[in-house]
Formats: C-alpha cells, structure tokens, sequence
C-alpha cells in the first residue's frame, strides 16, 4: 500500500483564507482532500491543487455538487479513514 | 459560621464569586465533605487561590491540577495519591470548592 | 506522534480558539507532546497587557501563561503575522517563539489541527 507523505483535510469553501493557504502549502507529493463546505472549492481546487485531489462522496452529494468533469476522484468515509492511517501526517484546516 | 454567611453558591457547591472567599468560608466548606484542614491543606488551597490570580482559570482537569502541584511543591506532593488523601473524591473539584474557585471545566 | 494546534484567529470574538485552548490542554494532560501555534490575527493572543474585564471575560494571556506549566512543549508565533499586526517582540508573552509558517514547520508534526 503506498504511503503518503501528508494528507491535506481542507474543510473551507474557497472564500476562506484557509483554503488558499492549504493550496499553497500543499506540495506535489501531498493529497489533499475536500470534505464539508471545501467541496464547494472543487473548481477552485482542481485548477491549483500541485499534487492529488481528492473529495467525500457524502459531502459532494449531500450539496448537490457534481463530478462532471471527472477531474476529481470521489472516495468514501472508510476510504478517508483508511487515507488517515496510510499518511505520514495529517494537516486538519 | 452559619449557613446563611456562606456566599451565594451553585448547585454544585462552588462559589459564585471567588472574591467573596475567607479562610472561615473554607473551612465551613470542608466540614461539609468532612474534613478538617491541616496546614498540608492550607498549603494547596493557597496555592490554587495563587493560580487562579495569575492564571485566571482553575486547572481544567484533575491530572493538570497534580501537574500544576508537581510543578510547585515537586513529586512528594504532585502526586495524585497525596492529593486524594487531601481532598477525597476528585481531589481538583474538592480542592477548587474549598479554595473558593470556579469548577475545573472536565474533570478528566 | 506530536500534535500541532493552530489558532488562526482572533481573541475575545468567538469559542474557537479558547476550545483549541482546552484541547491543547488535554492532550498535555495525557502526557501527548502538544505545542501551539498562532497566526493570522490569532498572534493577538499572544499581546501583553490584556484587560479583558471590560468585556467580561478572562484573560487569554494569563490563561496561555499555565501552558507550560501543563506541559505544552511550546507556543509559536507566525513571525510575518506579527508584523503585520505590529508586534514586536517586546509585545510578546516572553516563552513566545517566532517562526515561519511553512511546510517545514508542519513537517515537525504528526498531526496538525487549525481551530474552529
């Protein structure tokens, strides 16, 4: 199972300075995940992430946000659990 | 002292107004849980009055509350064996109502 | 495995910080290695003189000077956001360190965790 170095839990919309910030540290081998009002900020994210995006399936659909373009892979609670215990670190924004 | 001297209290036996405490409201506290305070007493009770003036907060739990000793009086007494003989129960909620200070917020 | 909480903002406006606050605490009464890290408008925590009477509430800056005696190993400050907010280091609670908010800093900590 690969490792991952950190994992970015970003649960802002894009109007938070949060969001930018997470974006910017986030480097190339990092996965950042969208949960809560962060997947709001798929469009957003999707153009500047450097390194994975991911975001909750629960979360994209209780809003009514779609993954038309398909950019972003969806995962589930278990899969978000399991992404915790495969990180190096977590970073929770 | 009788009862109608002791400040205003909360359901829980804690002081309304830390300022309104005296050695003579501790002592009418204490006798409340059966005990009668020894200078051993005197010195944690001071201690936490000390605390709460510099600090403006109880130690929040009873493992801070040893921390915070330990850290003033060393292992002899930071320790959470001393401190139950001291104050039976939860010795930071027994030792706060006493010294006349706010509920430590979690008790954990 | 040590823990980075972050207050990024403001004292005295809202629950958030003084919960990180609790959390901060908490961990350090498990004897979990625990340090705090302040920035954006959350180094105004960290500004001697505080009188918060006015307001009725209690003092942040004497509630953060029991954290070491807790156990939190540090309290940090965003160097820039101090700047920003003109905070020279005389401002400063004295066990405050100065640092930069970079991915090197958040590399120290297994996990990291902003506030509210």
């Amino acid at each position: 199972m690969t490792e991952i170095k950190t994992l970015h839990i970003l649960n802002k919309s894009p109007e938070h300075p949060r969001f930018t910030r997470c974006l910017t540290v986030a480097g190339p081998e990092d996965t950042v995940l969208l949960i809560e009002n962060g997947v709001l900020g798929l469009v957003a994210a999707s153009a500047s992430a450097s390194g994975k995006l991911l975001a909750l399936d629960a979360d994209l659909a209780a809003r009514g946000v779609g993954n038309q373009s398909g950019t972003v892979e969806t995962v589930d609670y278990d899969a978000m659990v399991e992404l915790t215990t495969r990180a190096q670190q977590v970073i929770s924004w | 002292m009788s009862e109608h001297q002791i400040p205003r209290r909360n359901n829980e036996g804690f002081l309304e107004d830390a300022s309104a405490w005296t050695p003579q409201v501790a002592e009418t506290i204490a006798a409340e849980d059966a005990i009668e305070l020894s200078d051993n007493h005197w010195e944690i009770i001071e201690f936490l009055r000390d605390f709460y003036k510099e600090h403006e907060v109880s130690p929040p739990s009873n493992r801070l509350f040893v921390k915070a000793v330990k850290e003033a009086f060393g292992e002899e007494k930071g320790n959470s064996i001393y401190l139950m003989q001291l104050f039976p129960g939860t010795p930071a909620k027994t030792a706060c109502r006493i010294a006349g200070l706010p509920r430590p917020t979690n008790c954990l | 495995m040590s823990t980075l909480i972050v207050i990024d903002q403001p004292p005295y406006g809202g629950w958030a910080g003084r919960e990180a606050l609790d959390m901060a605490f908490s961990l350090a009464a498990f004897d979990q290695p625990v340090s705090l890290l302040f920035c954006g408008a959350g180094v105004n925590w960290l500004r001697k003189g505080q009188e918060p009477g006015t307001v009725r509430q209690k003092s942040v800056e004497k509630n953060l000077a029991a954290a070491p005696i807790f156990g939190v190993e540090a309290l940090l400050a965003d160097s820039d956001d101090c700047n920003r907010y003109g905070l020279e280091p005389g401002h400063l609670l004295d066990s405050v360190t100065l640092v930069r908010t970079d991915p090197q800093l958040f590399a120290g900590y297994s996990h990291t965790a902003f506030a509210g």
